[in-house]
């Protein structure tokens, strides 16, 4: 077991990579004079995932949509008791979430951080399911499913995936509907968990007020050994073309809001990592209000604080996504092709976009001020397949140059799609 | 971690908090004024307009240009309730300077553009300039419109107004759409100038090393205003209506809401937290434990201490034929509190649960910020660690004291227009 450090050449932050006898990788923060610990368990295995074998199976395993997510509700319960109880008995505060590409496990404390860790590993490894606690938790999903059904911008959000995906899962809600997830019994969460729990798909990702070798040692007395069984996840195929260009939808709101995104070629790795930090330096130039579309909108009063833009990519999907109220989106998503449209012509200007660059860096450097940013930050790169302090040095070389080639090939007017929610009377 | 809180003028105070391990500066400036209906449109609007342009920087995009070539510093205005009160005021903060690649003193900027924006603001014949008024109040118009779209997050403000009807908080922080319309460019900069002259003022300032150069520009600033500060009640129990008022409205929507408020004259804090904690605020709770658990009756339930107004606010999402039985779980819940059915266990997790809490207070600037800002309210200045031991002080038998004190007050439901046809 080979303790590796890993360091940002830029903040002087670091932290330690351990690739454990038992197939677990596990990234270590110690993070001097913070009081919290934050811990985070997690799997490459999210709602997309709905089709996968392992070496040896001759056919695929198709599951039904929000399987990912279910299993992570029924992994909170063990056999004697609900974890919660666990760590209230520490004082640790746990939860966990299921996205697109990964579920988490995560506990957050300030004391017993040993002995929380030892409730987390324990339990993520130990699944205990019946059919009868199957059956009440569909239940308890089906009311969540309800309650995300109230919220607009989750609607929003997945209204502008359908229009812009034909048969990628990621535009099935991550809880699935209430039909699918009446498909799941005991048996098919015991193969999900047995293919995706296996130590070699997770990754533990810990930071704040710890020390690595006590970390290490719990590692070594709760992680039981896995055979890497060669999990193999496919999707289904994907046309580059996107369904529909726009929908709309009515809703009880105040403000009508929008998704105005576009679809962009997959791509994963470095490469992803790339593409993410031109498409988030074009998308905040966009968005940035001292940008003159930006200040024409406002005049316009299509926009206002809220228009803002984020980058969505997994496993076969990269979006661009822009996001605000407006009282006329039509207006937005024209000015945002427009404007783009003229940087192909014109080229973007190199002061702005080392401007938004700075911005961006100070944005990074900030993140690891934060006990709970940086064990995300450790977790995600990993999951991605990159370092954590990685996109501070991809930043760091980026040049308007790459940032004009992610215009010119990805931010294509035919891949513009816009979901808009409107209240009943605007 | 050193804490320092000076008075740098008649009730205004700056406090700062020096933590090494921090790579930014924040700082937060709180106006603190009476809540009132008639004013709280103008006050939101006249300190929004600080951050949309200042004398140096005209316009927004002048002033967000700079910002984001100081490593994206931010700097924004909010409004906010605690009680009978309205919190108003500034936020900023930035890369300390050891970050900046250029080497730029960006601390000495952010403190020149701060002060620009508070005592040097975009004003023109007694009026804010008019495009950046134009921005702030469309923006504050927008916000009020949009806080419908958070289901949640409206059900609690639709049954903080029918708790406390006819007193101060039952006004939002914002004002009502109609009043904040209204409110011309000449109001909202004499609604400021007000509060610059009359709100008791609280300044934090967290950063790793000491910066003198805050303080002074503060104390400087002021000292050329003519303060006469009005006095502010930090606290106002809440009376007991003389029947539990009841109040719905019905929307499109899916999962129906349900917000129960209970109310208490006790001025047992320590005790009414540790309560409501066991109560319904961890996942251990008996509103968790019990009316989402055991009985599925909710998706969330979960209770939260309105200390400045003596009241417990009960949440909850729920199926509208499961309701009534809610209503009744919940109630049966405190019963069992009231009637001294608290385990060893449940008490000793809630402790745990607030010990957690505490210690991570100073993990994060605003945290700092946020935990001296409210023992200032409370009228006394304690550590995290102090406040640990007054919980650890609470017995059982004041816990029963502070259950019993509560009684049903009022009940907001959020209903489904659908199923109700």
């Amino acid at each position: 077991m080979e303790k590796n450090i890993i360091t940002s050449q830029r903040t002087g932050d670091s932290c330690i990579h351990v690739k454990h006898s038992s197939g677990l990788d596990i990234y270590i923060c110690e993070m001097p004079g913070f009081s919290s610990v934050e811990a985070l368990f997690g799997t490459k295995y999210g709602s997309v995932n709905t089709m996968f074998r392992q070496k040896g199976d001759a056919d695929f395993t198709v599951v039904p949509e929000g399987i990912a997510h279910f299993l992570e509700h029924k992994l909170f319960e063990n056999e004697d008791c609900d974890v919660f109880e666990l760590y209230a008995k520490t004082g640790a505060s746990g939860n966990a979430f299921t996205s697109f590409d990964k579920t988490a496990y995560l506990f957050s404390c300030s004391k017993n951080y040993q002995e929380s860790l030892r409730i987390l590993l324990d339990f993520v490894q130990k699944p205990y399911f019946t059919q009868a606690t199957v059956d009440k938790e569909q239940g308890i999903i089906g009311q969540e499913i309800q309650m995300t059904n109230d919220n607009p911008e989750w609607r929003v959000f997945f209204n502008m995936l359908r229009c812009m995906f034909h048969n990628h899962p990621v535009k099935i809600d991550i809880a699935g509907t209430v039909e699918s997830i009446a498909r799941i019994d005991a048996d098919l969460l015991y193969k999900c968990y047995y293919t995706f729990y296996n130590l070699n798909n997770m990754v533990l990702s810990i930071a704040g007020n710890i020390k690595a070798d006590e970390v290490l040692a719990i590692c070594d007395e709760c992680l039981k050994g896995c055979e890497d069984k060669g999990l193999e996840t496919v999707f289904p195929d994907e046309p580059a073309e996107i369904v529909q260009t726009e929908i709309y939808e009515t809703a009880p709101v105040g403000a009508s809001i929008f998704n105005i995104g576009f679809k962009c070629s997959p791509c994963s790795g470095e490469e992803r990592l790339k593409r993410s930090a031109a498409a988030s330096v074009v998308s905040s130039m966009l968005t940035d209000a001292s940008s003159d579309m930006y200040q024409r909108l406002l005049k316009e009063e299509v926009i206002n604080s809220t228009f803002d833009a984020e980058i969505f990519a997994g496993d076969g999907f990269f979006t661009v996504i822009f996001s605000g109220e407006s009282p006329k989106p039509e207006r937005v998503r024209d000015a945002i092709a427009d404007e783009l449209e003229k940087w192909l012509a014109e080229g973007i200007c190199e002061k702005d976009f080392q401007r938004i660059k700075k911005s961006a860096y100070g944005m990074l450097v900030r993140m690891l001020n934060n006990v709970e940013s940086v064990a995300n930050l450790m977790m995600n790169a990993h999951m991605d397949g990159t370092g954590p302090y990685d996109t501070i040095s991809v930043l760091s070389g980026l040049t308007a140059g790459d940032a004009m080639d992610f215009i010119r090939n990805e931010l294509k007017r035919e891949k513009l799609v816009m979901s808009v929610i409107k209240g009943d009377e605007q | 971690m050193r804490y320092n809180r000076t008075e740098i003028a008649p009730n205004i105070g700056f406090s700062s908090v020096i933590d090494e391990k921090f790579k930014t500066g924040s700082l937060v400036v709180r106006f603190i004024t009476g809540l009132s209906g008639e004013y709280a449109a103008a006050n939101a609007l006249g300190t929004g307009a600080l951050s949309s342009s200042s004398a140096r920087y005209r316009t927004l995009a002048e002033l967000n240009e700079k910002l984001s070539s100081l490593y994206g510093a931010a700097l924004s205005t909010f409004a906010r309730k605690r009680g009978d009160i309205q919190i108003l005021g500034l936020t900023a903060s930035w890369l300390n300077k050891k970050y900046a690649f250029d080497g730029e003193d960006v601390d000495a900027e952010m403190r020149e553009l701060i002060r620009g924006c508070i005592f040097e603001p975009n004003v023109q014949d007694g009026c804010f300039d008019a495009d950046s008024y134009s921005i702030t109040r469309k923006d504050l118009l927008d916000h009020i419109d949009a806080e419908l779209n958070n289901k949640r997050g409206y059900a609690i403000s639709r049954a903080g107004e029918i708790a406390f009807a006819g007193e101060p908080a039952e006004f939002s922080c914002y004002g009502t759409k109609t009043a904040a319309a209204a409110v011309t460019s000449a109001e909202a900069y004499q609604a400021y100038r007000k509060l610059l002259r009359t709100s008791q003022i609280e300044i934090f300032y967290v950063a790793p090393e000491e910066d003198p150069g805050f303080i002074e520009m503060f104390r400087e600033s002021f000292a050329a205003i003519d303060r006469a500060p009005a006095e502010v009640a930090f606290r106002s129990i809440s009376p007991l209506k003389t029947e539990v008022a009841e109040g719905s409205d019905e929307f499109d929507v899916r999962q129906c809401k349900m917000v129960m408020t209970f109310k208490s004259a006790s001025e047992d804090f320590f005790a009414l937290k540790l309560l409501s904690t066991i109560f319904g605020e961890t996942p251990v709770s008996k509103l968790f434990m019990n009316v989402r658990e055991k009985m599925s009756l909710c998706y969330y339930c979960a209770s939260r201490l309105v200390s400045p107004k003596g009241a417990v606010m009960v949440d909850s999402g729920v199926e509208r034929g499961n309701i009534e039985k809610a209503r009744a779980e919940i109630i049966n819940q405190l019963d069992e509190i009231k009637n001294g059915n608290i385990s060893d266990s449940e008490l000793e997790s809630a402790m745990l649960s607030l010990e957690n809490a505490l210690n991570q207070i100073g993990d994060t600037p605003s945290s700092y910020s946020s935990w001296y800002f409210e023992r200032f309210c409370d009228g006394q200045i304690k550590t995290p660690a102090e406040q640990l031991a007054d919980y650890r002080n609470v017995t059982k038998e004041r816990i029963i004291e502070a259950a019993k004190s509560l009684s049903l007050d009022s009940v907001y439901l959020m209903l489904d227009k659908e199923a109700a046809e």
